[in-house]
């Protein structure tokens, strides 16, 4: 089963995208902001990492930035899923290492979609 | 400006963020619940469609929709089963008629016979007496007396023998008749009624089978409707985190008003610097609360349509396919019982007919054992009337009495053989009936039956697996039962925490009212041109706070002085993009 992680530091949003890829096929982890997403991350391996932008301690561009040099992490696809939808904060997404970039709220069937194109 | 009006706004400005943080908490927890609930109700509405989904698996893998087309072929066997007892009835009735008929000619023929029986005996006492009168040349004529007195009682014999006969079988097709005419109104009637409930039952079972095969589409559509419904609730659940944010970014845009008001060191002489922001900053606040308002209002409407529509999609018609499956496997088997009745009754029913038209052939054989005596009695009478006639004639003069005697016998001879064809013709008449009595019995055997045998055989497969379908359906049901029920509970939950909800938003119109009458006092406070201020400058200090575009499009609308931007449906969601 294919392992998914989900960093954000509302527990709502972590329980919908828990909800809707677990009923998907997937194993969903859940991690309530970068800090932690980014120990997570390192303690185990992931197929994706799903991560909102603004989060305490440590936000969503700083920790891709993080798990991207970690070696296991070099072409896992990270998604940002965020209330975010300015093109600069896109830019720096993606120069942090994020693959696709989703504006909250998400579609539960175009998130499936998209996990499954990413998560062969 | 005032002191007072100083720390009239502070005041307001951190009461104001205080209750929008003690609301950001109690919404925070409600939502929480709100989807802890969600879950669960997602979860039942799963496991409905999944025994449903069973079910409709069920129903394809036994083939029942071609149950339909043996049971047509199981009613036209009965209906062509039906007619041909009818028909036969009717047949067995008329054949019961020409019978009575004949045995009224046969027993004339039989009392003719009996009365020239008892002429011959008394032909023979005359010949006995006229022998002794005429002496020794009379002895050829006691052969004569013998034989006539024989004749006679063979013949009185034999035709008692026929009349008991016609007797006994009159007494049986009466008896036929009286049971043929008293059953066969209520056999129509009973035939008449399966018939007509055959042929309602396969109506029903048209119409049945018909949505039978329709429901895998309508399934289809089901699932599709609720993972629509269930996409929509997620939005929505999610859509808190905006206003969450929202509220967050209201909150911290207080804060900013609130320290720029506390660090402005003429605010107390009236000529404050940063009032005119003080004023912009409150007007985008109370514009932002209004755009909270809407989205809140949106979403919380959202579940509740969504959660309704689960309950609506998941007690439809389709979802309750088992009842209708047991309910067609149910009749159909009623139908069938009734079938199998109506033969049971044809089997006994044939049984007393075979009985009583079997007494037909032992007519048949009487008769023509009867014709076949009376034709050997007819030649002998005629030989004994010729041979008598030749002696008397050698006798002359004395023997004008046995002359007499013998043109008697041979007139008796003549009546007799007019009897015989009679008799003759009555048999081929009886021989008949015995032949239509046959043809009309083949309605009743068992090769007859084969047809509608075979049908019902294969009707009785068709609902064995009717029946496989119906019982797992059954046994189904109190599982979807159960599910339905504790969704429905959950879809209450839902509907709870979204009042709670409602409840808690509406704390935001306490904090907009008391935002809106600040500014509108501030505005009185200050006419003219002392409130005005940098849009630009405004912006570019507000918009740090904001993150997303709503709160951008309505920052960039309060000051343009436009109304609120039309929030976003949150139903469809939002873009996806890959880099």
């Amino acid at each position: 089963m294919k392992r998914v992680l989900a960093v954000d530091d509302s527990s709502s949003v972590r329980q919908m995208v828990n909800f809707t890829l677990r009923n998907a096929g997937y194993e969903v982890m859940e991690a309530v902001d970068g800090k932690d997403g980014l120990a997570k991350a390192g303690g185990g391996k992931f197929d994706l990492i799903i991560t909102d932008l603004n989060m305490p301690n440590v936000d969503g561009i700083q920790m891709i930035a993080a798990v991207r040099k970690l070696p296991a992490y070099t072409f896992v696809p990270i998604l940002m899923l965020t209330t975010e939808s300015q093109a600069e904060k896109k830019d720096a997404g993606r120069k942090a290492g994020a693959t696709g970039w989703i504006v909250k709220p998400f579609n539960a069937e175009q998130l499936i979609t998209v996990v499954q194109k990413l998560v062969k | 400006m005032s002191l007072t009006t100083k720390t009239e706004i502070l005041s307001t400005v951190d009461r104001a963020r205080d209750e929008l943080a003690a609301m950001a908490v109690r919404v925070d927890q409600e939502v929480l619940s709100a989807a802890a609930s969600f879950e669960g109700l997602a979860k039942h509405a799963g496991t409905i469609m999944n025994l449903t989904a069973a079910i409709i698996g069920c129903v394809a893998s036994e083939d029942v929709t071609s149950v339909l087309a043996k049971v047509q072929t199981l009613g036209s066997a009965t209906k062509i089963f039906i007619g041909k007892q009818l028909q036969a009835t009717d047949g067995i009735l008329e054949t019961i008629a020409t019978e009575g008929k004949v045995l009224g000619q046969l027993s004339a023929v039989a009392a003719v016979q009996e009365g020239i029986a008892l002429q011959i005996k008394l032909l023979s006492v005359l010949t006995n007496v006229e022998v002794a009168r005429i002496g020794i040349m009379g002895t050829g004529f006691q052969y004569l007396a013998h034989e006539l007195a024989s004749f006679a009682n063979s013949v009185i014999e034999d035709t008692q023998v026929l009349a008991n006969q016609i007797q006994g079988r009159r007494a049986a097709i009466e008896e036929t008749r009286r049971t043929l005419t008293q059953e066969l109104p209520l056999l129509r009637t009973e035939l008449a009624r399966i018939e007509a409930d055959l042929g309602a039952a396969l109506a029903e079972m048209e119409v049945s089978l018909g949505q039978l095969s329709s429901v895998p589409v309508q399934f289809r559509d089901c699932v599709q409707d609720i993972a629509r419904q269930i996409a929509g609730i997620v939005s929505a659940i999610q859509s808190n985190d905006i206003t969450r944010q929202m509220n967050d970014h209201v909150q911290q845009s207080l804060a900013f008003i609130s320290s720029r008001m506390r660090g402005d060191v003429d605010a107390d002489s009236g000529s404050s610097q940063e009032l005119p922001l003080a004023y912009a900053g409150i007007t985008i606040q109370t514009r932002q609360l209004r755009a909270i308002d809407e989205t809140v209002g949106g979403w919380t409407s959202q579940i509740r349509a969504c959660t309704r529509d689960i309950q609506r999609v998941s007690t439809s018609g389709v979802l309750g396919l088992g009842p209708t499956v047991l309910d067609q496997e149910r009749r159909l088997s009623s139908q069938l019982a009734n079938i199998q009745q109506l033969e049971y009754k044809s089997q006994a029913y044939t049984g007393r007919i075979q009985h009583s038209l079997g007494g037909l052939a032992n007519l048949a054989q009487s008769v023509g054992e009867h014709l076949k005596r009376s034709r050997s009695v007819r030649d002998r009478l005629r030989l004994l009337a010729f041979n008598s006639i030749i002696e008397a004639g050698q006798l002359g003069s004395k023997a004008g009495a046995v002359l007499a005697i013998s043109n008697s016998i041979k007139e008796i001879s003549a009546t007799w053989s007019g009897l015989t064809e009679q008799s003759g013709l009555a048999m081929k008449e009886v021989s008949g009936l015995v032949k239509r009595t046959n043809a009309v019995m083949e309605a009743f055997s068992a090769a007859s039956t084969e047809h509608l045998h075979e049908a019902e055989g294969q009707t009785r497969k068709g609902l064995d697996g009717l029946r496989t379908a119906a019982d797992f359906a059954a046994r189904q049901a109190n599982g979807m039962t159960a599910a339905v029920e504790k969704m429905q509970t959950k879809v209450a939950e839902v509907g709870r925490t979204a009042d709670s909800l409602d409840a808690c938003f509406s704390r935001s119109e306490a904090v907009l009212s008391e935002l809106e009458r600040l500014k509108h006092r501030l505005k009185a406070d200050h006419p003219g041109e002392r409130l005005g201020y940098d849009a630009g400058e405004v912006e570019r200090l507000f918009s740090a706070f904001y993150t997303t575009e709503l709160e951008r499009n309505v920052l960039r609308a309060a000051l343009a002085g436009h109304a609120l931007p039309v929030s976003q449906a949150t139903m469809a969601g939002n873009s996806v993009e890959l880099f």
